[in-house]
C-alpha cells in the first residue's frame, strides 16, 4: 500500500512547511520548460514564460516598455528565489524600480553588471557560466554593436549547458534564429488631459515573432500572416 | 609527541631553482657575491658536482668545468620566499611550525587521523607536497626534535621507532658527523676511535662533558636518543610573500606580467597546501635606481584562479604604469579562507560560491569592482542615486525564503537613467518645452530596416508635455556638481518635465533651479 511521504512527518507545521513548496508533476514539466515572464499576458503568449536553457529577446524603439518586461522577469525570478544577473549597458538601472531595491524582503539577489557596449557580451559570457544563475538579462540598451553569430552561439551553448534563461534586451531585433523566443514591443504613451497634460503610462503592444517548440494556447489569436500579439498597458509611477 | 623534520639540502640553490623549475633536470650551481671579489659557486647539485664543479669555484671556471652549468646569483628576495614556502609545508599539515635554517619542524601526532596507514604515510605525503612547492626535501618522524633531525639528514625519508631503545638502535650505525656541524668535535670523537653513535652512547656521559664540553655532551645525549631539545612553534604569518629580483630592469607591461604569473603561480600554489585562497594582494615594485611602487589590488571575492589575479595585476598596471623600470618585484597575498555553503532543500541552488567568487572578481577586471554588486539605495533624494553594494556570495545570495511565482497585471513603468544626466538645449514657449536638442548620439530615430545604423536626429518636437514638477533636497549640504558623481552631496532644486517627442519617446528631463540649464535624465520605458 503507498504512502504519502508527508505522512512520515510526524510534526504538522513541517509537514506544512514543506507541502506549501511542493509542486505537482505537471506544474514541474512546465516550470522545467519554461520560466515565468511575471506578466500574465505574457505568459500566455509565449506559452507559459521564457524558454528555460535558452536565449531569448526583446526588442522594441525607446519607450516600448522592454525594460519593463526585463524587470518584470528579473522580479519574479528573484521571488522564486533564484540568483538573477543584469548586465545592464550603461547602468541606467532605476533605482526605484531595480527589484532587489524595491522589496526588501527578497533581499538582495541580483547581480548588477554596469558596463560599456564592448564588454557586455563579455559579462554575460563569465556570468552564464559560473553557473546557477536562473535568469541573466542583457540589456543593450540603444547600443548599436556588430556582434558575430559566434558569439550568440557560444553563449546559446553556455545557456543550454547551465540551465540558464538569457533574455536579450535591444532596440532591434539581433539574434534571428539563435533566440528560442522573440517578441517585439511597441508602444504609444498616454497622457490624461482632462487638466494640465498628466503622463499615465504606455499602451504596449508586444508582438511573438519567434517561439519554438510552442503550440498556441487557447484564447491567443493565432494567424499565418500576422504575428499573435497582446496589449499591456504599464503605468507611470509619477 | 611525535615530531616531523623537514630538510632541504640547499635550500638557497632551491628556492633559485623555484622561479626556474625548467632548470631543474640540468646542471645548477648558486653564485654569491661577497664585497669586491668575483662572486664564487657555494651550493651546487649533485650533477654539477659530477660533472667537476666545486664550492668556491668562480662562474668562468665553473662554466668550463660544465658548460651546460646553469648558474644563478643568490638573491635576498629569492632566500626570503623560499624560507617561507619551507614553512609552508609544514603550515599545510600543521597549525604551527618551528623553523630552524634549512629544516623545519611541527607535530604530526594528529596526522594519525588522515594518513591511518602510519607515520611512513605521513613522511611520503610531506615530502610530496613539499616536492609541488618546488623542494626535493628529506623528511623524518621521531620523538624527538634531536632524533628527528639527524634522521632527515641521514635518510630521504625516516620513521624513527617511538620507544628509546628502539630509536636508540635506529641512531646507533649513523656516522657522528651526522649529529653535529662542529668539525672539531667530530674529528675529537674519532680521536677516540668513536665513529658511529653506537660507539658515542657507550661512553660515559659525564666523562664526556668533562672532556669536551656541552657541545659534546648533547652529542652523547642524542646518540643516546635522550635530547630535551625543546619544540618552538611559530603561528604562521598574516600575509604571504614571494619576490623576485630581476637581473635587467623591465621597461613593459607584458614582461612584468610574464613574471608576475611565476609569483602569483607560486602563491597560490602554497595557500592551496593551507586550504586557502587569496583575498586580496599588494605589489611592491622596485624602481631603478631607487624608490618604491606600492599598490593594492582589491579582490571581490577569495580566489585561487592564477589568471584572475593576473588579470586584475595587469589592469593596475595598465591603469596606472610604474613611474619608471622595475628591478624587482614583491607579492604580498592575503590568505582567506573559502567558506563551504550549506544548500537549502527548498531553494534552488545557486551559484558555486567559489567559482561565483571567481567569476565576480573576473567580472570586476572587465568592468572595475564599483561596476559590480547588487543595487543599493543612497541615502539622498535625487531620483538617479543608486549604487552597486557588495553582492553576497554565500547565504544571502538567493532571496531568503522562496515564493511561488505569480504573474501579475499591475505593469509599472521604469526610467532608463542617464548617469550622469546629460546636458541639453530646450526651447521653452509657454506651455513648457516645445523642442529638445542633443548631441549626435542623445536623439535617434529608430529604423527597423537599418538597425545597424539608426538616423541620428539633433532637435526633435514636443508633443506633449507633462510638468513641471518642482523637487529639491539636501538643502543642508553644499552646492551640487550634476556634471560630476549625481551621488555626490549637495542641495539640489530642479523642475522635472516628462516630454512626448517627435520620435515617440517619453523622456524626462529637469531645468537646474539655479543654472536654468536643462539636462535629460532619461526615457520612460
Amino acid at each position: 500500500m503507498p504512502v504519502r511521504a508527508l505522512d512520515l512527518v510526524s510534526d504538522p507545521e513541517i509537514a506544512r512547511e514543506i507541502s506549501a513548496h511542493l509542486v505537482s508533476l505537471e506544474r514541474l514539466g512546465e516550470v522545467r520548460g519554461r520560466r515565468p515572464t511575471g506578466i500574465a499576458a505574457l505568459d500566455g503568449l509565449l506559452g507559459g514564460g521564457w524558454p528555460r536553457a535558452a536565449l531569448s529577446e526583446i526588442s522594441g524603439r525607446r519607450s516600448s516598455g522592454r525594460t519593463a518586461v526585463v524587470r518584470a522577469a528579473l522580479g519574479v525570478a528573484i521571488a522564486a528565489g533564484e540568483a538573477t544577473a543584469l548586465v545592464d549597458v550603461g547602468g541606467t538601472l532605476d533605482a526605484r524600480a531595480a527589484p532587489a531595491v524595491s522589496d526588501p524582503k527578497i533581499g538582495p539577489a541580483l547581480l548588477w553588471i554596469r558596463c560599456r557596449a564592448g564588454e557586455a557580451l563579455k559579462a554575460v559570457d563569465l556570468v552564464v557560466a559560473a553557473g546557477g544563475f536562473g535568469t541573466v538579462a542583457l540589456d543593450l540598451c540603444d547600443a548599436r554593436l556588430q556582434i558575430p553569430d559566434a558569439a550568440w552561439v557560444r553563449l546559446r551553448h553556455a545557456a543550454r549547458a547551465q540551465g540558464t534563461t538569457v533574455l536579450v534586451s535591444s532596440a532591434a531585433r539581433r539574434l534571428g534564429a539563435f533566440a528560442a523566443a522573440a517578441i517585439d514591443l511597441g508602444g504609444a504613451p498616454a497622457f490624461a488631459t482632462d487638466g494640465p497634460p498628466l503622463f499615465t503610462g504606455l499602451d504596449v503592444r508586444a508582438a511573438r515573432v519567434r517561439n519554438v517548440n510552442f503550440a498556441a494556447p487557447e484564447g491567443v489569436p493565432t494567424n499565418d500572416n500576422q504575428p499573435p500579439c497582446v496589449s499591456l498597458v504599464f503605468t507611470s509611477r509619477s | 609527541m611525535r615530531l616531523a623534520c623537514v630538510y632541504v639540502p640547499q635550500l638557497a640553490l632551491q628556492a633559485a631553482l623555484r622561479r626556474s623549475p625548467e632548470a631543474r633536470e640540468s646542471p645548477a650551481a648558486l653564485l654569491v657575491i661577497q664585497g669586491k671579489q668575483k662572486p664564487r659557486v657555494v651550493e651546487l647539485c649533485g650533477q654539477a658536482r659530477t660533472a667537476g664543479v666545486r664550492p668556491g669555484m668562480t662562474a668562468a671556471q665553473a662554466q668550463a668545468a660544465c658548460p651546460n652549468l646553469r648558474l644563478f646569483t643568490a638573491t635576498a628576495a629569492d632566500a626570503e620566499a623560499g624560507a617561507a614556502a619551507l614553512c609552508d609545508v609544514g603550515y599545510a599539515f600543521a597549525p604551527r611550525v618551528e623553523r630552524d635554517g634549512e629544516r623545519i619542524y611541527f607535530a604530526s601526532d594528529d596526522l594519525g587521523r588522515l594518513y591511518p596507514e602510519g607515520d611512513r604515510a605521513i613522511a611520503q605525503a610531506v615530502q610530496a607536497h613539499a616536492a609541488r612547492l618546488g623542494f626535493g626535501a628529506r623528511v623524518a618522524i621521531a620523538s624527538s626534535k634531536g632524533s628527528a633531525r639527524v634522521a632527515a639528514r641521514a635518510h630521504e625519508l625516516a620513521v624513527v621507532p617511538a620507544e628509546r631503545h628502539g630509536a636508540r638502535a635506529f641512531l646507533a650505525p649513523l656516522p657522528v658527523s651526522h649529529f653535529t656541524d662542529d668539525a672539531e668535535l667530530v674529528a675529537a670523537f674519532r680521536r677516540w676511535g668513536t665513529r658511529t653513535a653506537g660507539a658515542v652512547a657507550t661512553l660515559p656521559p659525564s666523562a664526556v662533558a668533562l672532556r669536551l664540553g656541552p657541545a659534546g655532551a648533547a652529542v652523547a645525549r642524542l646518540s643516546r636518543a635522550e635530547d630535551d631539545e625543546a619544540f618552538l612553534p611559530q603561528l604562521p604569518p598574516d600575509a604571504l610573500e614571494e619576490a623576485v629580483e630581476l637581473d635587467y630592469p623591465v621597461y613593459e607591461i607584458e614582461p612584468l606580467a610574464f613574471v608576475l604569473r611565476g609569483l602569483c603561480d607560486r602563491a597560490l600554489e602554497r595557500l592551496a597546501g593551507r586550504s586557502l585562497a587569496c583575498a586580496g594582494l599588494t605589489l611592491r615594485l622596485s624602481l631603478e635606481p631607487r624608490g618604491l611602487d606600492v599598490r593594492e589590488v582589491p579582490l571581490a571575492a577569495p580566489t585561487r584562479e592564477a589568471k584572475t589575479l593576473l588579470e586584475l595585476v595587469r589592469l593596475d598596471l595598465a591603469r596606472r604604469p610604474p613611474e619608471a623600470p622595475v628591478v624587482g618585484v614583491h607579492l604580498i597575498a592575503l590568505p582567506a579562507r573559502v567558506r563551504a555553503s550549506q544548500l537549502d532543500i527548498l531553494r534552488p541552488a545557486g551559484p558555486a560560491p567559489n567559482r561565483l567568487g571567481a567569476t565576480l572578481a573576473r567580472l570586476a577586471a572587465l568592468v572595475g569592482p564599483q561596476n559590480v554588486g547588487t543595487p543599493a539605495a543612497v541615502d539622498s533624494w535625487r531620483p538617479e542615486a543608486i549604487t552597486a553594494a557588495a553582492y553576497p556570495l554565500t547565504e544571502s545570495a538567493t532571496a531568503s525564503r522562496a515564493a511561488e511565482p505569480r504573474p501579475t497585471d499591475e505593469l509599472r513603468l521604469s526610467l532608463r537613467h542617464r548617469r550622469p544626466p546629460e546636458e541639453i538645449e530646450v526651447l521653452m514657449d509657454r506651455d513648457g518645452p516645445a523642442a529638445l536638442r542633443g548631441a549626435e548620439t542623445t536623439f535617434r530615430r529608430e529604423d527597423p530596416h537599418r538597425a545597424a545604423k539608426p538616423r541620428p536626429i539633433h532637435a526633435m518636437r514636443v508633443l506633449v508635455a507633462a510638468g513641471p514638477y518642482r523637487l529639491s533636497g539636501e538643502w543642508w549640504q553644499g552646492p551640487e556638481d550634476p556634471i560630476n558623481d549625481p551621488t555626490a552631496p549637495g542641495s539640489w532644486a530642479r523642475e522635472y518635465w516628462d516630454v512626448h517627442a517627435s520620435d515617440g519617446a517619453v523622456y524626462r528631463l529637469h531645468r537646474d533651479g539655479r543654472t536654468g540649464r536643462f539636462y535629460l535624465d532619461g526615457y520612460y520605458d
